[in-house]
């Protein structure tokens, strides 16, 4: 026993080696930050959160439920830099917020967790002032209205529309991938009992990207004010053509101007509604704008991929020093106005002397004065394969820029790098140099890719064939089952009562005895056609009587018969009794067996058992 | 000659596959280069030769999804799922399009491989499944009577009680699937979402809408032109155009 108590001293020892090592410190960091700390009701601010950690995979944040804001996501930028082998990655998420109160409001505390580790940011304060003056507004949202808008609106309000809802676009046509700004203007000058719903028009070959916040104002039309509601989308087309964009639609509850009239049936209704401000639900629609789209000219350069707007493009690399086998984190940074969500990456050009693995692209979108714009940079890993100085050639990016007409070709500046010769250890790239396999994280999320399997596959085609037969064919093994169920029950009852069966089967024996009797007197075999005939007599008696047909005698057949069947008369009995003593006569002595007297028997037979059939049945 | 007429057997139905495979290829080609319309109208061409085929249904659902139609992309993987429900890609694609619009493909309350039990087959396999059992029950309880009394007798009236109990039990999992999300169950597929009115007709108030993409029970489809459909999660019913609501 002493010998192995050392050993067991060890393993409280070795199953504390065994644990996984707690991390020393917390490496998920959060920040949060605003571009103001003042704005006005009718403004927006940007909130940027930072998630960083020490993983190539960052949670994202839990944005609080706000009531104070309306919250519009504005894009995501990430940065990976990879540092002795060991990943920090920062993410960095980008919220526009509009203001719904005025005064000091608050963005409270937000949150990340990776399921080991949290973090939280501190909250902000903000301070949400009036909007500017009426006049000064009215000047600021004048420019968003075009000349021929405001003139359609003056027209609605000189025809004494109180409330109506006007959709315009800032051109009428474009190249595929331009922007296109659509407002909708919801304008009344009566008090509206409820919130008005905004349904957006449907749009054809258009992509939509929402303009937040919805803008109000106060404006004069016509001699009259009326109060505006303006939603901004921007719009790209997607084909040449033409692009559609369906009415939009609000409904809104109106107050009603029918007179109360206290006779009415419903006056006690109509009453009630009234005091709850019930108005009459109405519903205004803009009219269809149809707007061309022109075709992209021709001419384009060979890597252009599709790209309309202005940009420029730029390339860095996170150091300039490496070693062989190291990895260099190299981005491509298109920016510029434009549909940047539909940019694609530059094509690299050939880098002999590295290895090139693709990560992610993140993308960083802003609104400012209703233009779509940003950046978004592509990020790859280099892995110099050799040592010496090292040169990424310039990336050439292509786009369309609507404003000129024409397509442009900009490059990035070529960037020299220094590859000292690296150790063992920098031989391959390790992500994760802490010896535990390195981790498969998702950097984003889509949709998965489109199939090429051509059918639907043997199960379900199997499947589709037996219900495509005809529904009378299960019918069936249906009727075989109840065919066999019956058959089963006749032989259950056959071999249980064998005397009922024997004497419901006699006549039917008889009859055939009988039959094959007369062939053999036509046959003229007359002594056999006797003697089958007085053994299905025998076979007879003995079936209805019970009784073996080796015990029966006459006298027993007799007593058997007037027992069981008391109906059957004494004629009955004597036709048996002298048609036994013929058939016993004629049987055992075949001489007298003559062709027509067993004929006659034949028939005496035939009569009995029919006029003992009607006997029998009496009770 | 013999071997020649089996070679051409052997070889016309794969000929034929190449074909379709070819016709498919192109049109995801289509869809590689980004021109989702074109491909579109051709995965809308396979749905309506092939209306069984899931995978044109769900090719169908990425190019809607492609084109920002979320309401279209959900009724396409619906339709899909619906014919496949085991496929991962497209248990995904409908899971995620499902999310874009706020909805969720698996109840919070229900555990998620019961969830995935519950879906394991088609409607129209279980269809097929209880049919064959039905015949299984049948035959083997034929036998059963014929070969009353015999030890192989009472074997084939086991085998027909248990076709039968599976029988049974694949009949009450379809009727159980058909009060499931996606039976009787439409999606709103117009842009901007539809509106619920209180009738069948624009003469009606709307009181409420559904936006685009919505999971909708269809609880009257005898209208010419409305769909009266619910939303059981909000408690909400109305009548909606049926241009604006697609049937799964």
């Amino acid at each position: 026993m002493s010998r192995f108590a050392p050993s067991l001293l060890w393993l409280p020892v070795a199953l504390l080696l065994a644990l996984p090592p707690r991390p020393a410190a917390a490496y998920l960091t959060v920040t949060a930050d605003t571009d103001r700390s003042e704005v006005e009701i009718n403004g927006s601010l940007y909130l940027t959160v930072q998630v960083a950690g020490d993983s190539s995979n960052v949670p994202e944040p839990k944005i609080p439920n706000m009531q104070n804001f309306n919250i519009y996501s504005s894009g995501r930028s990430q940065n990976i830099s990879i540092i002795n082998g060991k990943i920090t990655t920062s993410v960095t998420f980008t919220y526009m917020l509009s203001p719904r109160f005025i005064g000091m409001q608050r963005i409270p505390s937000i949150s990340v967790s990776n399921g080991k580790e949290s973090a939280a940011t501190r909250e902000i304060e903000i301070t949400v002032t009036k909007a500017a003056a009426a006049q000064p507004r009215q000047q600021t949202a004048r420019p968003t209205q075009s000349r021929v808008g405001r003139a359609a609106a003056q027209r609605q309000a000189k025809a004494g529309s109180q409330i109506f809802l006007k959709a315009e676009t800032d051109k009428k046509s474009a190249y595929p991938g331009e922007q296109i700004n659509l407002s909708v203007k919801f304008y009344t000058s009566v008090p509206l009992t409820s919130n008005p719903q905004y349904m957006q028009p449907a749009l054809k070959n258009l992509l939509a990207e929402d303009l937040p916040p919805v803008r109000s104002g106060e404006t004069d039309l016509s001699g009259l004010r009326y109060s505006y509601s303006e939603i901004k989308t921007a719009l790209f087309a997607l084909t040449p053509g033409t692009a559609e964009i369906n009415p939009a639609t609000v409904i809104a509850q109106v107050p009603s101007n029918e007179p109360l009239d206290p006779f009415d049936a419903n006056f006690f209704q109509k009453f009630m509604s009234m005091s709850g401000m019930q108005g009459k639900s109405r519903e205004f629609s803009t009219d269809k704008i149809t707007l061309e789209i022109k075709p992209l000219p021709k001419g384009a350069p060979a890597d252009f991929s599709g790209a309309v707007g202005k940009y420029t493009v730029t390339a860095s690399a996170d150091r300039q020093d490496a070693k062989t086998g190291e990895a260099i984190n190299f981005s491509i940074t298109v920016a510029g106005s434009g549909n940047l969500k539909a940019v694609t990456a530059p094509k690299l050009p050939d880098l002999a002397d590295f290895k090139v693995f693709d990560t992610m692209s993140s993308l960083d979108v802003r609104k400012d004065g209703d233009l779509i714009n940003g950046k978004k940079t592509f990020t790859y890993i280099l892995v110099p394969r050799a040592a010496g100085s090292k040169t990424v050639p310039a990336v050439t990016f292509s786009f369309f820029e609507p404003e000129s007409g024409r397509y442009r070709s900009i490059q990035t500046k070529a960037l020299a790098l220094n590859v000292a010769k690296g150790g063992q250890e920098a031989k391959s790239v390790y992500f994760n140099p802490s010896g535990a396999a390195p981790q498969v994280t998702a950097s984003g999320s889509d949709i998965r890719y489109v199939s090429d399997v051509p059918r639907a596959g043997p199960v379900a085609d199997s499947a589709d064939g037996i219900n495509r037969l005809p529904q009378w064919l299960h019918l069936f093994p249906a009727v075989l089952l109840l065919c066999t169920f019956w058959l089963s029950r006749f032989n259950r009852f056959k071999s249980a009562n064998p005397l009922l069966f024997r004497f419901r089967q006699a006549r039917g024996e008889a009859a055939r005895d009988l039959a094959e009797t007369e062939a053999l007197i036509k046959a003229g075999k007359t002594a056999e056609a006797v003697s089958l005939l007085y053994d299905s007599f025998m076979d007879y008696l003995s079936d209805k009587c019970g009784i073996k047909v080796s015990a029966l005698t006459i006298k027993k057949a007799v007593e058997a018969i007037k027992q069981r069947f008391p109906g059957v008369g004494e004629r009955s009995i004597a036709e048996i009794s002298e048609l036994w003593s013929a058939l016993e006569l004629r049987h055992f002595a075949p001489s007298a067996a003559e062709p027509e007297g067993a004929r006659d028997l034949a028939k005496k037979y035939s009569l009995l058992i029919e006029f003992l059939e009607k006997e029998l049945k009496k009770k | 000659m013999k071997k020649i007429f089996l070679i051409c057997i052997l070889v016309l139905p794969s000929a034929a596959a190449a074909f379709d495979r070819s016709e498919l290829t192109e049109f995801n080609d289509l869809y590689r280069n980004g021109r989702y319309e074109e491909a579109l109208e051709g995965y809308n061409k396979v749905t309506a030769r092939e209306p069984a085929n899931p995978w044109g249904w769900y090719n169908a659902g990425n190019a809607h999804f492609r084109l920002n139609r979320p309401g279209p992309a959900i009724f396409n993987y619906a339709r899909a799922f619906k014919l496949n429900p085991r496929a991962a890609d497209i248990r995904f694609n409908l899971e995620f399009a499902l999310r874009q619009t706020g909805q969720k493909l698996v109840p919070e309350s229900v555990p998620k491989a019961l969830y995935y039990l519950y879906y394991l087959l088609s409607e129209g396999e279980i269809k097929a499944l209880a049919i064959c059992f039905f015949w299984i029950a049948c035959l083997a309880g034929a036998a059963g009577f014929l070969l009353d009394g015999a030890k192989s007798g009472t074997a084939a009236a086991r085998t027909a009680l248990l076709g039968g109990v599976i029988c049974v039990a694949m009949l009450a999992w379809l009727g159980a699937r058909m009060t499931s999300t996606f039976s009787y169950a439409g999606v709103v597929t117009r842009e901007g979402g539809t509106k619920l009115l209180s009738g069948p007709g624009a003469n009606f108030k709307t009181y409420a809408s559904a936006p685009e993409g919505k999971l909708v029970k269809i609880l009257d489809w005898t209208d010419d032109d409305y769909y009266e459909i619910g939303l059981p999660k909000e408690g909400i019913k109305g009548w909606a155009l049926k241009t604006e609501v697609e049937k799964i």
